[in-house]
């Protein structure tokens, strides 16, 4: 029997397995990923993205679903060993102090039921796991002397337009922390499928931990989670699932099982182990597993600045330079924004104006014509306990339920998106943007950072899991995914949820 | 964010760049719907983008319009004629666009790259040899291979479904493929005044040196 029981192979089952792996030789680990295995890039799946563009992991988005007219799924969920890390863009920014007390500042939402500080440790730790770039000197928020594991990468040249303008408005900006391992990259402008697997995946990460820990680490791909088995009510006894090798049903029971499947799936397994003792879900009395659902509005500005003699070119397949000069506690209750001068913008697709036949001279004049510059938001969603996860009928793969979605958008945050997209506006024409070039729209937001349909809470009757992720009424059920969030504040979940991996081992190994 | 729809978003933002350039844009796609090409037309005798009628029937002969290699389950290398074939596109590609490059370093990197894609699976092996087989053709028609690679690439044809057509196959899965191998690899790119390229395997990123062009001061440090 297991000593720990994963079900989910993304970044928080892999964190969680590595530390606890790493902190004691009597974890046994299990992981259950319901998608198929997956090796990390190879050569020729290099070659087929560089020269067909052709995605390796087309064949592993989630299944199909009706979509949600407010709320996204396709496009943003990977269902394979590494989950969606494999796709990521590696963007690993920790969220700021006053975001752990959103409900006492501002009226919304809920609040943490731990401070930054006492995750602060555990998000520098996080750091090292991920392999993060970044500036150790900016102190916003506090890093307490820790150092990120590879100095930030230079911003580049496509960069300096919005910097000037950005300094012209009096807006602040900075290095934007990712998970690029500055020891391997070698810029080739293909991150998507990094040839030397710089970019952090859960993939490349549980190679490793298979080759280290052969005896204690077990991982069983294509083997969907059911149900959460229980021992009467407060204990868990281990998981069904099933074995799509063989067809079977089975049981692996274990000391303990962390949930770790992301917000809807994760949240959807809690409500699919409805039983005699827990009839709406397990942890679900209190009636909170699924509500409060949580996105990234986002909005996408972009424009053509004229002129580049230069021809400044994108030079790094990953974003270098962020604001966060709307996420501070003064835009706190309007809802904050993150915003970064998104990627692309390279006027040197020599090969497309080859296969159009345009002429070499074309081609030059089209280099030094102008720079491409976007700017990307992610803007603050407060929770309405009306935006909910809930169970749908199954699937075309068996073992997986579909997902129901209830979702709007409320008038803070609409009016938020108003007031930002003027804010992007303006820094687009301080960069010299032509005025007839700008375009800016909304997209909605997605399963990439969907959260808190599981949240933390100090009471059962306000959340579903308490401090240390344990769901509220069960003494070894962990949840640890971006569900547990009582709130997404602006910026991305990812180093948050690995942070808290990091803290849930410590938990569990304390205990153990 | 940065999900699959949103890259594919900023790559469709590239044409927004064409659009900025509009007049050249525009005038280019006039001389396409004539029928002629921008970059060789000078060079070419007139007409030599028209097909004869039966070289056309072969060319748009119907394969499939399957997303994926044909008989991607077939396992094989090229053999040398069927790869000197090929070559024959960074070849006319390097002289049309005066690349300038060391072409044989490059075409023995070209063939080991063509052997991962026909010795593992899906295979191109399929595809590549029908694209011989086209060239072969159009280049029996034709007085040179400038001709016969002008009209493979951009003779245009009324068909509905070209994509699914032998030609279609062989210009989205070995021609277009190859050009958007060729200029990253071989370094045509630094022709064109850059350090680095997508696809090219250029220096660590705290070396801006090693992707770019002279150095730019970086803006004061915010404290």
């Amino acid at each position: 029997m297991a000593s720990i029981l994963i079900v989910g192979s993304g970044v928080a089952g892999t964190i969680l397995a590595r530390q606890l792996l790493a902190s004691d030789e009597r974890h046994e680990v299990t992981i259950l990923e319901a998608g198929p295995g997956l090796e990390p890039t190879t050569y020729r799946r290099w070659l087929d993205y560089l020269m067909a563009g052709e995605s390796p992991y087309d064949g592993f988005w989630e299944p199909p679903r009706e979509e949600h007219e407010r709320f996204g799924l396709r496009g943003s969920r990977l269902f394979v060993k590494g989950g969606t890390t494999n796709h990521w863009g590696g963007w690993s920014l920790r969220f700021k102090p006053e975001d752990f007390e959103l409900h006492a500042r501002t009226g919304f939402g809920a609040d943490w039921p731990i401070t930054y500080d006492e995750l602060a440790p555990h998000y520098a730790l996080a750091e090292t796991l991920l392999g993060i770039e970044g500036d150790s000197d900016n102190d916003d928020p506090p890093r307490y002397g820790a150092r990120f594991p590879f100095e930030a990468a230079p911003y580049t040249l496509n960069d300096m337009p919005v910097i000037g303008a950005l300094d012209s408005l009096g807006m602040s900006y900075s290095h934007l922390p990712m998970a690029r391992n500055g020891s391997r990259c070698i810029t080739t402008g293909t991150c998507r499928v990094c040839p030397v697997n710089a970019r952090y995946t859960a993939t490349f990460d549980l190679v490793d931990l298979q080759r280290t820990y052969p005896e204690r680490l077990e991982l069983r791909t294509a083997a969907p989670a059911i149900t959460i088995a229980m021992d009467g009510k407060r204990a868990a006894r281990g998981v069904r699932f099933l074995d799509r090798a063989s067809g079977e049903t089975d049981l692996l029971e274990a000391e303990r099982v962390a949930i770790c499947c992301g917000t809807v799936e994760s949240t959807k397994l809690l409500l699919a182990s409805a039983n005699a003792d827990w009839t709406e879900g397990i942890g679900n009395d209190s009636g909170h597993v699924g509500r409060h659902l949580i996105g990234h509005p986002l909005i996408y500005v972009e424009g053509i600045r004229p002129g580049n003699p230069e021809r400044a070119a994108q030079e790094l397949d990953f974003i270098t330079l962020g604001s966060r000069h709307y996420d501070t506690p003064a835009h706190q209750r309007e809802g904050k924004m993150l915003f970064v001068r998104a990627g692309g913008g390279s006027l040197a697709a020599i090969e497309q104006g080859i296969l159009r036949n345009a002429s070499r001279a074309e081609i030059e004049r089209t280099m030094s014509s102008g720079i491409y510059l976007a700017l990307e938001a992610s803007v603050e969603q407060f929770e309405s306990p009306e935006n909910r996860v809930r169970l749908g009928g199954e699937t075309a793969q068996p073992g997986l339920r579909a997902t129901r979605l209830d979702f709007g958008v409320n008038a803070v945050t609409a009016a938020a998106l108003q007031t930002h997209r003027e804010n992007l506006l303006e820094v687009m024409r301080a960069a010299g943007c032509d005025a007839n070039s700008i375009r800016a729209e909304f997209i909605k937001p997605d399963g990439a950072h969907a959260t808190s349909t599981c949240r933390m809470s100090a009471s059962d009757s306000d959340g579903v899991v308490d401090r240390d992720l344990r769901v509220h009424g069960v003494e070894n059920l962990f949840v640890c995914s971006n569900a547990v969030f009582p709130n997404v504040t602006a910026v991305n979940p990812t180093l948050t949820v690995a942070a808290l991996a990091v803290r849930l081992a410590e938990t569990i190994s304390r205990a153990a | 964010m940065q999900d699959k729809e949103s890259v594919q978003r900023m790559e469709d933002k590239e044409s927004l760049l064409r659009l900025a350039a509009a007049e050249v844009s525009l005038d280019r796609r006039r001389l396409l719907q004539m029928g002629m090409s921008a970059a060789v037309v000078a060079a070419l005798p007139a007409g030599c983008l028209t097909v004869p009628q039966d070289e056309s029937e072969q060319l748009l002969q119907r394969v499939s319009d399957s997303p994926r290699p044909l008989e991607g389950e077939r396992l094989g290398s090229l053999d040398d004629a069927q790869f000197e074939t090929l070559a024959g596109l960074p070849r006319f590609v390097d002289q049309g666009w005066a690349l300038q490059t060391d072409l044989d370093p490059y075409l023995e990197r070209l063939r080991s790259d063509l052997e991962h894609k026909t010795k593992y699976a899906p295979s191109y092996l399929t595809e590549y040899e029908h694209a011989v087989e086209l060239i072969h053709l159009v280049s029996g028609s034709r007085a040179t291979s400038q001709e016969a690679w002008s009209a493979l690439l951009f003779a245009e044809f009324e068909a509905a479904d070209l994509a699914a057509t032998k030609l279609g196959r062989a210009r989205r899965f070995v021609f277009d493929e190859l050009v958007t191998h060729q200029i990253p690899i071989s370094g045509a790119f630094k022709g064109f005044g850059l350090v680095n390229y997508r696809g090219y395997f250029g220096g660590p990123f705290a070396d801006p040196a090693s992707y770019r062009r002279g150095e730019t001061p970086q803006p004061a440090e915010e404290d």
